[in-house]
């Protein structure tokens, strides 16, 4: 079997695979863990404050804003970029109706579609270059983090060099390392992409009961 | 006896028309070498046909169903001639000028090593640049290394890549390489446009600049030169990064966007601008990088932790120094070893 049979077939499945169990796998796990029972009464809604943190969250706040604008705008650059990357351009609504769906949907056109990839090539490269030379976030990051944003990259760079679909070669590159990211995917800190609800959720339900204005 | 009697009138009148018709009948061709003419024109239509498509008397458009610039032309003699120019003139003098110019750089090394901080290192730490504007350097940095890398590649490949990864090999690396090119190419204007934006203040012509400039910043003899927080010489390759910055931005985008309508001669023109001012900024890009890096002990670690060693400040940028050890609460943080982190300097208030 040649490597690009391989990639296209028995390593998408099995990376496909391990991407859904193991992404349902630690949802269901950390939903089962549930909360200790609290008996206070509470001063505020738990619902509605895990809510409103949800929304409020996607704002930083004033006091902050000065320190850490740098992260936000490179931060929405990257996600909102990667987003349309990833479920308008053409090329992957193609593999998705192909692999996935069966059926497709109207795609970004092309100037916006390499629009959509440079804002979120120069959100992505400020957020690790903000991880390695802010002495905080150095602090905090590990080698998860690293690896995860080294992968994303590598995965966004060899599509941006795979975008003329003139050689094989170049797009079995992408798969291949698109499919290693979905294998890594459960097991790293890139569950945040399906863990930010519960989690702000979560904490906005504990202050919230307590009347802490969150 | 009478020529035409009854006798011999026939046989005689005969001759005589025999004679006249030879007149009239052709020569053989041993009669025609001696006598040469000139030969038979016959028209040959595709000559024609490939003089006009190849229009060496200058372009003519024809008829054609597609819309835009110069779609009428077939064959483009200019076009032609600027590509064999470029192949066989331009090519061969950045390779000489790029070569040069490392080889500089290695003999300055050579002959002048490493610059060390004067008296060594004091322990106590200046902080010099903030993290954005650490963030922004390197954001640059990785994009022009990266632009640098591919483009190179589809400048020089078909000389270097070609011969030693054979044909197929260098196909999917030009492919990756242009398509790399074009899309990171657009992010370097956003770089160049931020970079202004935060330096340019910090890089505006002060006192002392032709002074440090006379005396080559040092270079010319041992003697200390006074600079501010910028000396000259990194004033010149800030402004050196915008305007061939701003060049190869321009000149790119004019590439990538074809369909804007600009015609040949603005493209031939945009790809030797392209060209030139690349070839002008990797050249420079080796002096910086050997004097941010091995040329001056001390100064890399401005760009990685933020920090330089108060000698070094003092031995490179000595106002600079000055005017920090001047900011109220500066001698409080002198008496630890280390004052990362406490001091407010211009770059903060930046």
């Amino acid at each position: 079997m040649s490597f690009t049979a391989f990639v296209d077939g028995p390593f998408w499945y099995f990376s496909a695979t391990v991407f859904l169990i193991g992404v349902l796998w630690r949802l269901v796990g950390m939903l089962s863990m549930g909360s200790k029972p609290d008996f206070s009464t509470p001063r505020k809604s738990g619902t509605a404050a895990a809510i409103g943190i949800n929304l409020t969250r996607f704002f930083p706040r004033a006091d902050f804003w000065s320190r850490i604008r740098l992260q936000v705008v490179a931060g929405y650059l990257f996600h909102l970029g990667l987003f349309a990357l990833l479920f308008f351009a053409a090329p992957h609504i193609e593999f998705y109706r192909e692999y996935i769906t069966g059926f497709g949907w109207t795609a970004l056109p092309e100037w916006a579609f390499i629009l959509v990839s440079e804002i979120a090539f120069l959100g992505l490269m400020l957020l690790i270059l903000h991880r390695m030379l802010n002495p905080v976030t150095r602090a905090i990051s590990d080698r998860g983090d690293y690896i995860g944003s080294l992968l994303i990259f590598l995965v966004m760079l060899t599509g941006c060099l795979a975008l003329a679909r003139s050689h094989e070669v170049l797009r079995v590159t992408h798969f291949f390392l698109a499919e290693l990211l979905l294998i890594y995917f459960p097991f790293s800190a890139l569950m945040h992409t399906f863990t930010f609800p519960f989690s702000r959720g979560f904490m906005g339900a504990h202050y919230g009961r307590r009347g802490v204005n969150v | 006896m009478s020529f035409f009697g009854p006798r011999g009138s026939g046989w005689q009148l005969s001759t005589l028309l025999l004679a006249g018709l030879l007149l009239f009948i052709p020569l053989p061709a041993t009669a025609q070498e001696k006598a040469p003419t000139s030969p038979i024109t016959v028209p040959n239509p595709a000559t024609d046909l490939w003089r006009a498509v190849r229009q060496r008397e200058g372009a003519a458009a024809g008829q054609t169903q597609v819309r835009g610039v110069e779609t009428g032309v077939l064959i483009e003699q200019r076009g032609e001639a600027f590509r064999e120019y470029r192949r066989r003139d331009f090519i061969g003098n950045a390779g000489i000028f790029i070569g040069v110019i490392a080889g500089l750089v290695l003999l300055f090394y050579i002959l002048r090593g490493r610059i060390n901080i004067p008296g060594g290192r004091s322990g106590r730490r200046v902080k010099r640049f903030a993290d954005f504007e650490r963030t922004l350097h390197w954001f640059t940095a990785i994009v022009f290394i990266f632009l640098a890398l591919t483009g190179l590649t589809l400048l020089f490949g078909r000389f270097v890549v070609l011969p030693v990864f054979g044909a197929e090999a260098f196909g999917v690396i030009a492919s990756a390489c242009k398509e790399g090119h074009n899309l990171f190419g657009p992010l370097f204007l956003v770089a160049v446009v931020l970079l202004f934006i935060r330096f340019a203040w910090r890089n505006l012509p002060s006192r002392g600049d032709l002074t440090w400039l006379a005396k080559g910043g040092g270079i010319v003899g041992k003697a200390h030169v006074s600079a501010g927080f910028f000396n000259a010489g990194e004033k010149i390759w800030f402004w050196s990064v915008i305007l061939l910055g701003i060049a190869v931005s321009v000149s790119g985008l004019v590439l990538i966007f074809p369909i804007l309508g600009q015609s040949r001669e603005i493209m031939q023109l945009a790809l030797m601008v392209h060209g030139i001012a690349a070839v002008i900024f990797i050249a420079g890009s080796f002096g910086h990088i050997y004097i941010g890096t091995i040329g001056t002990e001390g100064s890399l670690e401005s760009m990685t932790t933020g920090y330089v060693d108060e000698n070094w400040a003092e031995a490179h940028h000595d106002r600079w120094h000055a005017e920090v050890m001047a900011q109220p609460g500066r001698s409080a943080d002198r008496s630890g070893a280390d004052t990362t982190g406490t001091m407010r300097t211009t770059a903060d208030k930046a």
